[in-house]
């Protein structure tokens, strides 16, 4: 028993907080904002660093990490809000690194480490929005894999180079496949995100080739998008865990410093008591998301462990933003004070997720179904 | 080391040890009934028995060094005893007090003579220990309290009352916080004692509860003599001592083994066919969702220390988030009973315990500090806001208010 991080992986927390801190500030994201919404100065610095190669084996130049510590380097960036790619372009290079064939990675994976080459994930579907049921079809054709079809708000897709994409064949059968943007037959519709965020729509009609095919060319590769969902999913509770700190951090400073009456806000116990529930919030968001990504990063059966998670990271993280947000009275509606971002964000990635009751439905019937 | 949530290989050895050992000789001693009914001495008695076998068997005082009696352990293996052993219905509840807070502090503050007289017949379980702390005027604030101890040559002599005292009308000992010096302030003037529950003068009155049992007793002391040599640590210096007991407390309710199980109730509602409910199923999630940050936020705590290290956050906020889990699962076991929620004791499901748990969780959410006591600290500690006033802190305690 250790739940308890490694010097290695307080080091490479540290480093990203240095990071993120030192170029993603208020100001800076305001820039971002009034541009296109990519902090390329920062995507660059991150580079530097060896953090966009993460999760990459060491011979195409990463550092061979996993879930546990890309957790920890998006929990940084969400305490920042920081306006770049990273969750979407690690997990699609996880996925390649644990499911392309040595070629495919060859090609992409270095670039993705120096930066230069952008990856995303298409994890949302139209509709109903079941990862394991795609919103795109895929039909076997000479030479690859035919995709027709939609998928809704992938994350920086006008900057990505490649997106993973999950397709449905006729027989059920899943394919997943390294999709070029500039490929033709493949459109992107730059659309606003709630979060402020860049983020696409996609349509398909287009051959994927063979050597893209990243799993299920010649049989059902659905474990394949189980594996990148889960790691998409845990992603996304550690940008929230992030979120739910940074809110607050801000929450905390401005209650111990704003006076009203001759005192500081946090003297109403009204006040001190819910800025501490989300403090306790955080903390079940905290332990609960380490565990989930420890256990992926295990290679254990973890989906009730990434249930647990999310319905934190949603419940949770919803709360304790809306906490944030109500704690700054007048102040959390001006948008010139950065503590609305925080609120976006949090609703976003609540609603990424899938939202809390759904993941209490599917618990419950792991748990408790007969 | 790499972490790891769960058994290293050496941890699963152990407790593979301690699950056979228990499997063969726990059924024998199963308490099913009486912890749940108003037999609270059958209870007492059960704990005796089981404790008695615990210690001839190597099983007590699995973190205390040898050369107290204990097992000398890490506290991660009397953590994955205590887990296993809840899987059983022996009783342990009446040596929580002794086994939890008076041993650790004894250990750290005691005298030789103390620790020969006293630890080792804690450990076989002859003796139960109460913890005569709060009063009636001095409960969220301990430092208030105002039960005077006066030196008369080498014997003290304690007039006062205490409350909310566990087991009292069952324990042989108590640990027993009282004022001897009203000119100081508040933290400076308590002096912590060992108290022989059949000294003259200690009139002691069970509350009954809202479950029926009196677990609670009022404790009135008149003219009691204490001999000095029951001083535990220093004259007026009490409250250093305290704050070794509170800590244990606060590290036991951490250390696992709680007296219901998420697991428990969902099997009840798959007894009761209640799990084809979509609604039913939606709260059990909830209920595990909530039990496993607890199982997290104790795993970081044992891991803290185990290291030898300051336990972060978790500690403070563990004990807040236990109740609320407590408070809004036996709502939902509640609906889970239905119409049997309605049937008190024997003739209910389950013997009655999820009646029980639901009318016994204000124990949890006041004791050791209130919720509310629990969101100030977590306030000041965790977030850095300012602490309360605290306008007495350097008054002499005779002038403080009272009540």
């Amino acid at each position: 028993m250790n739940f308890d991080l490694t010097d290695e992986q307080n080091v490479l927390a540290d480093l990203a907080q240095q990071i993120f801190d030192g170029l993603s500030t208020i100001e800076r994201i305001a820039d971002v904002q009034a541009g296109d919404g990519f902090d390329r100065q920062l995507w660059n610095e991150l580079a530097k660093a060896g953090l966009l190669g993460l999760c990459v084996p060491e011979e195409y130049g990463g550092l061979a990490m996993n879930a546990v510590e890309l957790s920890l380097v998006l929990e940084k960036q969400g305490k920042t809000i920081a306006q770049v790619p990273l969750w979407s372009s690690s997990v699609a290079a996880m996925t390649l690194a644990e499911y392309a064939d040595t070629a495919l990675q060859a090609l992409v994976l270095p670039n993705v480490c120096d930066g230069t080459t952008i990856l995303s994930v298409a994890i949302a579907n139209i509709g109903a929005n079941d990862a394991m049921n795609p919103s795109v079809v895929a039909t076997d054709t000479d030479g690859g894999v035919r995709l027709v079809g939609s998928k809704p708000a992938v994350a920086y897709a006008q900057y990505a180079h490649f997106v993973l994409v999950s397709a449905k064949r006729a027989d059920g059968s899943i394919v997943l496949a390294l999709v070029d943007t500039d490929a033709r037959g493949v459109t992107l519709n730059a659309v606003n995100g709630s979060d402020l965020q860049p983020q696409a729509n996609m349509d398909f009609d287009v051959v994927v080739p063979t050597s893209h095919i990243v799993a299920g060319a010649a049989s059902d590769g659905r474990d394949a998008l189980r594996w990148m969902h889960e790691r998409s999913l845990v992603a996304l509770c550690a940008i929230q865990l992030g979120v739910a700190q940074g809110s607050i951090a801000l929450t905390a400073e401005h209650v111990r410093t704003r006076h009203q009456f001759g005192k500081p806000l946090s003297a109403q116990q009204a006040v001190a008591v819910r800025a501490a529930d989300a403090y306790i919030t955080t903390e079940a968001m905290r332990v609960t998301t380490l565990n989930a990504a420890w256990r992926l990063a295990e290679g254990f059966d973890a989906r009730q462990d990434v249930l647990v998670a999310m319905y934190w990271a949603t419940e949770g993280g919803h709360s304790v933003v809306l906490a944030g947000q109500h704690l700054h009275g007048g102040v959390g509606a001006d948008i010139s004070y950065p503590v609305h971002r925080f609120f976006l964000w949090g609703i976003q990635i609540s609603t990424q997720l899938g939202g809390a009751s759904q993941h209490l439905a599917r618990l419950g019937k792991l748990i408790a179904a007969r | 080391m790499l972490m790891h949530i769960g058994d290293s290989p050496e941890e699963a050895a152990f407790r593979d040890h301690a699950r056979t050992w228990l499997a063969q000789h726990a059924p024998l001693y199963s308490d099913d009934a009486s912890q749940w009914h108003d037999d609270l001495g059958g209870h007492v008695n059960a704990c005796k028995k089981w404790q008695h076998v615990l210690y001839d068997n190597g099983w007590a005082g699995i973190s205390w060094p040898k050369q107290f009696g204990g097992r000398g352990g890490t506290s991660l293996q009397a953590s994955i005893f205590a887990e296993e052993q809840s899987k059983f219905d022996v009783a342990t509840g009446s040596f929580a007090v002794s086994l939890g807070m008076v041993g650790p502090t004894l250990m750290a503050h005691g005298t030789p003579e103390q620790h020969a007289e006293f630890l080792q017949p804690m450990l076989r379980g002859d003796h139960v220990w109460c913890q005569l702390f709060s009063e009636p005027n001095a409960g969220s604030d301990l430092a208030n309290i105002g039960t005077r101890a006066v030196l008369d040559g080498d014997t003290w002599i304690v007039n006062g009352q205490k409350v909310w005292t566990s087991f009292g009308q069952f324990s042989d000992y108590g640990i027993l916080l009282t004022r001897t010096e009203p000119e100081s302030p508040k933290h400076k003037g308590i002096t912590y004692f060992i108290l022989d529950m059949k000294s003259a003068g200690i009139e002691v009155r069970p509350l009954v509860q809202i479950t029926g049992v009196a677990h609670f007793n009022e404790v009135f002391l008149s003219d009691v003599r204490i001999p000095a040599a029951n001083v535990l640590g220093q004259v007026n210096n009490g409250w250093a001592v305290a704050n070794t007991t509170l800590t244990s407390e606060r590290a036991f309710i951490g250390g696992g083994g709680s007296s219901w199980t998420v697991e428990a109730l969902i099997e009840t509602a798959q007894k009761l066919g209640r799990t084809s409910d979509p609604r039913v199923r939606q709260k059990l999630a909830a209920a595990y969702a909530r039990a496993q940050t607890l199982t997290y936020l104790g795993y970081r705590l044992r891991t803290a220390s185990s290291l030898g290290l300051m336990p972060g956050p978790e500690m403070f906020v563990m004990k807040l988030a236990y109740a609320r889990h407590w408070e809004k699962t036996m709502d939902t076991a509640m609906e889970i009973l239905g119409a049997d929620a309605t049937l008190w004791g024997e003739h209910s499901i389950d013997s009655g315990q999820w009646q029980h748990h639901l009318l016994s969780q204000f124990a949890i959410r006041l004791g050791g500090g209130t919720n509310e006591i629990q969101q100030n600290i977590i306030g000041e500690r965790g977030l850095g806001l300012p602490r309360e006033p605290s306008v007495d802190r350097d008054l002499p305690w005779r002038e403080l208010v009272k009540g």
